[in-house]
């Protein structure tokens, strides 16, 4: 038999610099060494069917990361949480696992939106004002991104409709709630950028953390574990 | 203590400057936190080159587990930092720190350097410099950490022994408590370094090169190495364990969160070589070769897996087919990893039925290839290094695996061997044509699946200490190039030349490879020297300059030539001839004689060649078989 688990992690600490390739393998010896019946694929050499939600950049913490994995039997979800943290080391855990419904669609698919928030280490004073000068622009234009060699540059690209909500939060944090997916994708660092132009340069974040990813039901935007998720 | 929240010694915006972070954040699974006060000894073991490399490496894995075992000893990392790294650190003048702690080297008791290759040499200064302390011994001062420098190139460490305190010959296993208990009485009775240094020189396999005067003949050669004291040996012999079974392994290794070169698992079947290829240092400094029980080496690999989560294991010795219990090994470790879909690499197997058939239930025959290393062309010349494979060997071989489905071969060779001719080298082609011509003869049109393809490799020879080949001359760079574009040329004649591909190694780095290993005590300037003309990661072709090395013997008014063009004469005195290896002298020049000869000697297995080994009463020279001990 199979079936589909997902699973909500954190990584804090000196392991967020670590890459997005690296942490998957990360979790495959943890999956190996947590004993978990996972399925293999076939072939030669089989792996683990394992995916991801949203890939996590180089130095980028996380509180609610998400990835899926297929077992050969099922396990209830405390002990599945339990075998993992066992293996786990320092700075990554996992809080949640969530049986999928069958033909449960990939994470990565899913995923319409995040929350993060930036630690502001420098000019946090200025966070503030930096964020209701931006959120009271009609348009936000970035860098169309990276081009490929010999073609003309991209377009400038707006992404003021893709930041949802940003506000300052005491400590020296900003929140923000960012589209994700395929129909638009704001990235975290680029509107940190925008932020600090409107301080005049002063700001510095020393680490972004993912807080949550969603997934779009309906009109509103449901957690990731909430999606899929097999009729108790 | 939190782990998570372990301080890092570089700062997020100097972390997010380096090409690869991680390298320098340590935390890795199994790696090993101590409370610093806790200790009375805090080790740093330092790999001389970047972290992916280092973090390959059994030997450290072996030390660092040992030491953290015990309970008065932290041992923690650290690597050469990359370019990058090394920039942005001098820059911010930031100080080299290690891993776990992310404390600065310099506060450590130990600084302990693995020496695998000779082309890491110029690290070592690196790795000083940015701790902060003085590159010399000599200009270290009491609260500078005990610089000591372990593995294969202490067998003549002489080049860099200014910058040593202490080097370990040896086993690791076997001296370092000991060497930590006179350490912890000293410090306890109030430590002076100097004395310390030569108490430890008594100690089995401790050699404290400052303690050793070196007199030169006017030829340069060696005269005498002279002991400062009577009460330190004149030579120091090398520590071997004699029961592997019995000694630690590391069964909950350090695994990096980042993709080291070797991304698995390893265990250590046998340690040592029963065939005494003229050539190889490794086949005589780990002697006697001594395998681990069966049994033994199970349990490790069911621990291994448990306490790592790899997804392959791989077989580690220099001649894993030798090892007396390799098909119970092998079937029941197939068994194991079936079940728990784990790969297992074999690397270093003697192609024959039985590997073919392992290796048939292990690999994916299509994506692998075969891997022959007959490293000379002609009989004759494998007569002359002792390498006991036949031509009917390798097409045997060949012939099965091509029948298996196999239609990749890898053949190693080496070029510039001692008493090669220019048809020794025209053979490396037309062995790569036979073995083209035997698949298109076994394998039946019908059945092939595309072209075979013969990749032929070969490096340039480098005379090393404690081998039959130490008294030999090398090949300049001239010889060496007109030699691997003559076998080049060669293998285009070949009829089957579409299938062969040629590769040959860089020549300018073996000269310097040379030179290092047999040079003495008067190459320290020149290894300075080309470290502060900018010389750092050698052993990579992108940051090696030969044209540097080149000036700074000119700069320093030395005469490389002298350490690898002649021929040395069979009483010279070497300047590792301070270390006794076990093997005699005597055996090694045997062996040179029995080599001109084209003389065969036969391994360890079928007949006692009396190499001395036997002295240290284990493994091998212990078990019943013909001639003498
Ligand atoms: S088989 Fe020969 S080359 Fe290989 S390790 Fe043994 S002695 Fe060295
Ligand atoms: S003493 Fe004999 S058996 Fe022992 S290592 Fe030497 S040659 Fe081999």
């Amino acid at each position: 038999m199979s079936v589909s688990v997902r699973f909500k992690f954190s990584r804090k600490g000196p392991v967020r610099y670590i890459g997005h390739l690296d942490m998957l393998r990360y979790f495959q010896k943890a999956v190996m060494r947590s004993g978990l019946p996972a399925r293999y694929s076939e072939g030669f050499h089989p792996h683990q069917i394992m995916s991801f939600a949203y890939p996590l950049g180089v130095s980028m913490e996380t509180e609610g990361d998400y990835m899926d994995l297929d077992l050969t039997e099922e396990i209830p979800e405390e002990e599945m949480l339990k075998r993992l943290n066992a293996v786990m080391n320092e700075g990554v855990s996992v809080s949640r696992a969530t049986i999928l419904k069958e033909n449960a669609e990939n994470a990565m698919a899913l995923v319409a939106a995040a929350d993060y928030r930036l630690s502001i280490s420098e000019g946090a004073d200025e966070a503030a004002a930096a964020v209701e000068r931006i959120m009271s622009c009609k348009e936000i234009l970035i860098d169309g991104g990276e081009t490929k060699r010999g073609k003309k540059p991209k377009a400038p690209k707006d992404i003021r409709a893709g930041i949802l909500d940003m506000r300052a939060e005491d400590g020296g944090y900003v929140f923000m709630r960012l589209l994700s997916g395929s129909a638009m994708n704001v990235r975290p660092a680029d509107v940190f950028d925008k932020l600090n132009e409107a301080a005049g340069g002063k700001m510095y974040c020393d680490c972004i953390c993912r807080l949550e990813i969603y997934a779009k039901k309906d009109d509103s935007l449901i957690p990731l574990s909430e999606a899929d998720k097999r009729d108790a | 203590m939190d782990s998570a929240k372990r301080k890092l010694a570089l700062p997020h915006r100097i972390l997010m400057e380096a090409e690869k972070p991680a390298r320098y954040t340590g935390g890795e699974l199994n790696s090993v936190m101590k409370e610093a006060d806790l200790v009375k000894i805090r080790f740093c073991f330092c790999f001389p080159d970047v972290y992916e490399i280092g973090m390959s490496h059994l030997g450290m894995q072996i030390l660092y587990g040992l030491m953290n075992s015990y309970e008065d000893v932290w041992c923690e990392r650290v690597f050469s930092p990359w370019t990058d790294m090394d920039a942005i650190m001098r820059r911010e003048n930031i100080p080299l720190f290690a891993l776990e702690s992310q404390d600065p080297v310099k506060d450590f008791d130990f600084l302990g350097f693995t020496l695998q290759y000779e082309m890491c040499y110029v690290n070592i200064l690196q790795v000083l410099e940015l701790s902060g302390m003085a590159l010399y011994a000599k200009d270290r001062g009491e609260d500078d950490p005990i610089v000591i420098g372990g593995g294969p190139c202490t067998y003549n460490a002489e080049p860099i022994a200014d910058f040593f305190d202490i080097f370990y010959i040896g086993e690791g296993e076997v001296s370092y408590r000991k060497l930590f208990d006179l350490y912890e009485e000293h410090k306890e009775r109030g430590y002076k370094k100097a004395d310390f240094l030569h108490e430890a020189a008594k100690l089995e396999g401790i050699y404290v090169p400052a303690l050793y005067d070196i007199v030169y003949n006017e030829d340069k050669t060696i005269k005498s190495i002279e002991p400062k004291y009577d009460d330190i040996p004149r030579v120091v012999k090398k520590n071997v364990v004699k029961d592997l079974d019995a000694s630690f392994y590391p069964t909950a290794p350090v695994v990096p969160f980042i993709q080291a070169t070797q991304d698995r698992a390893v265990l250590e079947v046998m340690r040592g070589c029963i065939r005494g290829c003229r050539f190889c240092q490794a086949g005589q400094i780990y002697k006697p070769v001594r395998a681990r029980n069966v049994d033994t080496l199970i349990r490790y690999a069911e621990e291994l897996m448990e306490n790592t989560g790899y997804e392959e294991l791989s077989l580690s010795s220099l001649s894993t087919s030798d090892h007396p219990g390799l098909k119970e090994l092998l079937e029941r470790l197939i068994n194991m990893c079936n079940e728990k879909k784990i790969n297992i690499s074999l690397p270093s197997l003697r192609i024959d039925a039985f590997s073919l058939d392992v290796m048939n239930k292990v690999q994916d025959v299509k994506k692998n290839s075969l891997t022959f290393a007959p490293e000379a062309g002609s009989q004759r010349m494998r007569n002359v290094i002792n390498k006991g494979l036949t031509v009917e060997n390798i097409l045997n071989g060949a012939e099965l695996a091509f029948k298996g489905g196999w239609n990749k071969v890898k053949l190693y060779f080496m070029i510039g061997l001692p008493g090669e001719e220019d048809e020794d080298v025209a053979a490396i082609a037309e062995l790569s044509n036979e073995v083209a011509a035997l698949y298109y003869d076994t394998v039946p049109k019908s059945e092939r699946q595309g072209r075979v393809t013969i990749t032929a490799s070969s490096s340039f020879f480098v005379p090393k200490p404690f081998t039959a080949f130490q008294w030999a001359a090398m090949n300049t760079p001239e010889e060496f190039l007109r030699k691997a574009a003559h076998c080049k040329s060669k293998v285009r004649e070949q009829l089957n030349q579409k299938s062969i591909v040629y590769h040959y190694h860089d020549a300018s780095t073996t000269i310097i490879e040379g030179v290092l290993a047999r040079g003495d005590r008067k190459l320290s300037a020149v290894i300075e020297e080309v470290y502060r003309k900018g010389g750092i990661f050698d052993a990579w072709t992108e940051t090696f300059s030969y044209e540097r090395w080149m000036k700074a013997f000119k700069d320093c008014g030395m005469d490389y030539g002298f350490y690898i063009y002649r021929e040395r004469p069979e009483e010279e005195m070497f300047p590792w001839d301070i270390i006794d290896s076990g093997v005699t002298k005597k055996y090694l020049y045997r062996e040179w004689m029995n080599s001109k000869a084209g003389t065969v000697t036969l391994n360890c297995r079928d007949k006692c060649a009396g190499c001395g080994a036997g002295t240290f009463m284990c493994g091998i020279c212990l078990q019943p078989r013909g001639g003498a001990a």
